[in-house]
């Protein structure tokens, strides 16, 4: 479902806004209006007691929060006005898009069934194959299908059950990596 | 002027300085308008260049005042005329934007390979005409089988074929497809039964034509109603002076070739007062109506009687006191293109008038073998005009009012219940000023007067 996304409330933001402290913007707006923005406190920000009941869990992403449910019951976006000429080119862009995309995934079927069907044929000349030497026919198959090794202490470890692949990396986020 | 300037320089423009050659420009008269684009608000003198005066490129204030003056108003906004004006004029197929071109191209190779598709298929209906029946297992049967499954395939095809052109899905988006070729047919149908198949099964079901006229029946054909030059969107209750003249139709069939139809329209609320019913009547009846998907125009005043009616034009007409009719039409389709005896049909139906001759439309359905193909209704009710209608018309009982018979109810009176009802006697004289609403009885403004169908005011 689209929903309105807007990336600014996303941003990380601090929870309380921090108070004013000698920075060259503030320490300006200070000369100019030194009743406004004086601190109403001469105590050090560290030295504060933390206020009860604000630091609960999930308090970092409150606003994070808030923006999202707010954005999850939003109206939809308006439709894409268009005109004609712009709505055929369009229009036809999406159907080519389409018709892509059917192709690669036909020819993806189509590179999987023949796989399949190769193994399938492979397997079929092992049944029907006798020896070797006085082994009777369908041995080879027997011996081709027996899964030694994939169960029990010795075994295959179980993640080569799955495709190999680079991501997700096995360390999620290299801290220490220096260009 | 700004807002002008901006408009002066396409996108097409920019990139395509390099080929200009080939493309012909859309004016010879004002060379680099786009930057030298001034208002001019005084007419020039002498001679005037048709382009100022075209109202797709007039721009000047001028000209603009002329072209309202003659009648020919400039069309669209000055920026688009401007813009019209100073581009080139590039077909919409050759325009170059890079994601749209490619496509274009992707989708050209997908129609080499659709009419190669067909190419193969004609060459295998080919030989499988050619080869001896005896070769197929389930002999001459079986090949016609699969002959039919090709063609079948074969139409997929062609339709697959030009499904994606942006060029066919405008002209058919303007009404300018030929009916003749099969994608524009194909767009129509899926059109029809995306939005006014539905509409009409809808009346179908609501009017009760299944199973009133018909057991059961599906359209085939979308057919428009037109009376006065106006249409008539299916089920339209219309005064009857518009209806006294015969109706226009607009028949579209979505399957290729010639075929002869038969149209029907009758009236299945005729009240029949001697028998306390109702019977269907004939109101129009004619056959042998040549139709191909190219022309679904067809007035029912402009048929020639003698080849095609067998019964003319009654206008529709309602009854004082009856409630609505329904004038269903039906367009059924004849069997093979056979033409039916139109004589016979006369002598059939063409003097059954009266409410005691029950016209069937499913009678005639199987006696000639039809097929109900099309259909659409208007309804019509007693007004004003009516009376008038009939008399030209002919037909008698404009001076009838049909009432219906009221039917009492056979319980007996309720005894008066309540509170109030309670204390009427005159034990309870003293509350007397209280008790005056009964329920059925009185309110507060007095007794209720019961209106008779008689006439006379009864007390309670």
């Amino acid at each position: 479902m689209p929903f309105h996304f807007s990336l600014g409330g996303l941003l990380a933001r601090p929870a309380v806004t921090a108070p004013f402290t000698g920075t060259t913007t503030t320490a300006s707006l200070r000369a100019l209006f030194p009743n406004i923005l004086r601190p109403f406190s001469t105590t050090p920000a560290s030295q504060k007691r933390k206020k009860k009941g604000k630091e609960g869990p999930g308090h970092e992403f409150r606003h994070r929060v808030a923006k999202l449910r707010g954005n999850l019951h939003g109206y939809a976006p308006p439709p894409l006005r268009m005109a004609r000429n712009r709505w055929l080119r369009h229009w036809t862009i999406h159907r080519a898009w389409q018709l892509h995309q059917r192709r690669v995934r036909e020819s993806l079927e189509r590179e999987r069934m023949r796989m399949h069907q190769g193994m399938h044929s492979a397997c079929e000349e092992l049944r029907v194959t006798e020896g070797p030497g006085l082994k009777g026919e369908g041995y080879l198959y027997r011996v081709a299908l027996e899964k030694k090794g994939l169960y029990g202490l010795n075994a295959v470890p179980i993640e080569y059950a799955r495709l190999q692949t680079e991501t997700p990396a096995r360390i999620a986020w290299d801290h220490d990596w220096k260009r | 002027m700004s807002s002008c300037r901006q408009v002066g320089r396409p996108l097409a423009q920019r990139l395509l300085r390099q080929d200009a050659a080939p493309l012909r420009p859309f004016t010879t008269s004002s060379p680099a308008s786009a930057q030298v684009y001034k208002v001019v608000r005084e007419r020039p003198e002498g001679e005037v260049d048709p382009v100022e005066l075209d109202p797709n490129t007039a721009v000047h204030p001028w000209a603009e005042k002329d072209l309202w003056k003659a009648g020919t108003p400039p069309i669209g906004s000055r920026r688009r005329r401007y813009a019209i004006r100073t581009s080139q004029n590039i077909p919409f197929e050759q325009l170059p934007y890079q994601a749209f071109q490619e496509a274009r191209k992707l989708l050209a190779e997908d129609r080499e390979e659709k009419i190669a598709a067909i190419k193969a298929e004609v060459e295998k209906m080919r030989k499988i005409r050619e080869a001896d029946a005896s070769l197929f297992k389930g002999g001459e049967k079986k090949r016609e089988m699969k002959l039919q499954s090709l063609r079948q395939h074969i139409e997929w095809l062609k339709i697959q074929a030009d499904i994606n052109d942006p060029c066919i899905k405008r002209r058919f988006e303007d009404g300018l497809g030929d009916m003749n070729k099969p994608i524009y047919r194909y767009l129509a149908q899926r059109r029809w039964e995306a939005y006014e198949r539905k509409i009409i099964e809808q009346r179908i079901s609501q009017f009760h034509i299944t199973p009133d006229i018909l057991p059961t029946f599906s359209p085939q054909y979308d057919v428009q109603l037109f009376f006065r030059r106006a249409k008539v969107p299916a089920g339209k209750l219309l005064p009857s002076d518009i209806t006294e003249v015969p109706p226009r139709l607009r028949i579209q069939p979505f399957d290729a070739g010639d075929r002869l139809v038969t149209i029907v329209i009758l009236d299945p609320d005729v009240p029949n007062v001697a028998a306390d019913g109702f019977t269907k009547r004939c109101h129009y009846l004619a056959a042998n109506i040549p139709l191909s998907p190219t022309n679904p125009a067809l007035a029912l005043s402009r048929l020639p009687d003698a080849d095609h009616v067998a019964v003319p034009y009654l206008p529709a007409f309602a009854q004082k006191g009856s409630p609505y009719h329904r004038l269903a039409i039906f367009v059924l389709d004849q069997p093979d293109g056979r033409p039916l005896d139109v004589a016979k049909l006369r002598s059939l139906y063409a003097a059954n008038k009266t409410p005691e001759h029950n016209f069937s439309l499913k009678s005639l359905r199987d006696k000639f073998g039809l097929r109900p193909a099309g259909f659409t209704l208007f309804r019509a009710a007693w007004d004003e005009t009516t009376a008038d209608v009939m008399r030209r018309a002919g037909v008698p009982g404009a001076d009838v009012e049909l009432r219906p018979t009221r039917v009492r109810s056979l319980k007996p009176p309720k005894p008066l219940r309540g509170w109030e009802a309670k204390r009427q006697g005159p034990k309870y004289r003293h509350l007397w000023k209280y008790t005056k609403r009964i329920r059925g009885l009185s309110n507060a403004k007095g007794w209720i007067i019961k209106k008779r169908g008689d006439g006379g005011g009864r007390r309670g």
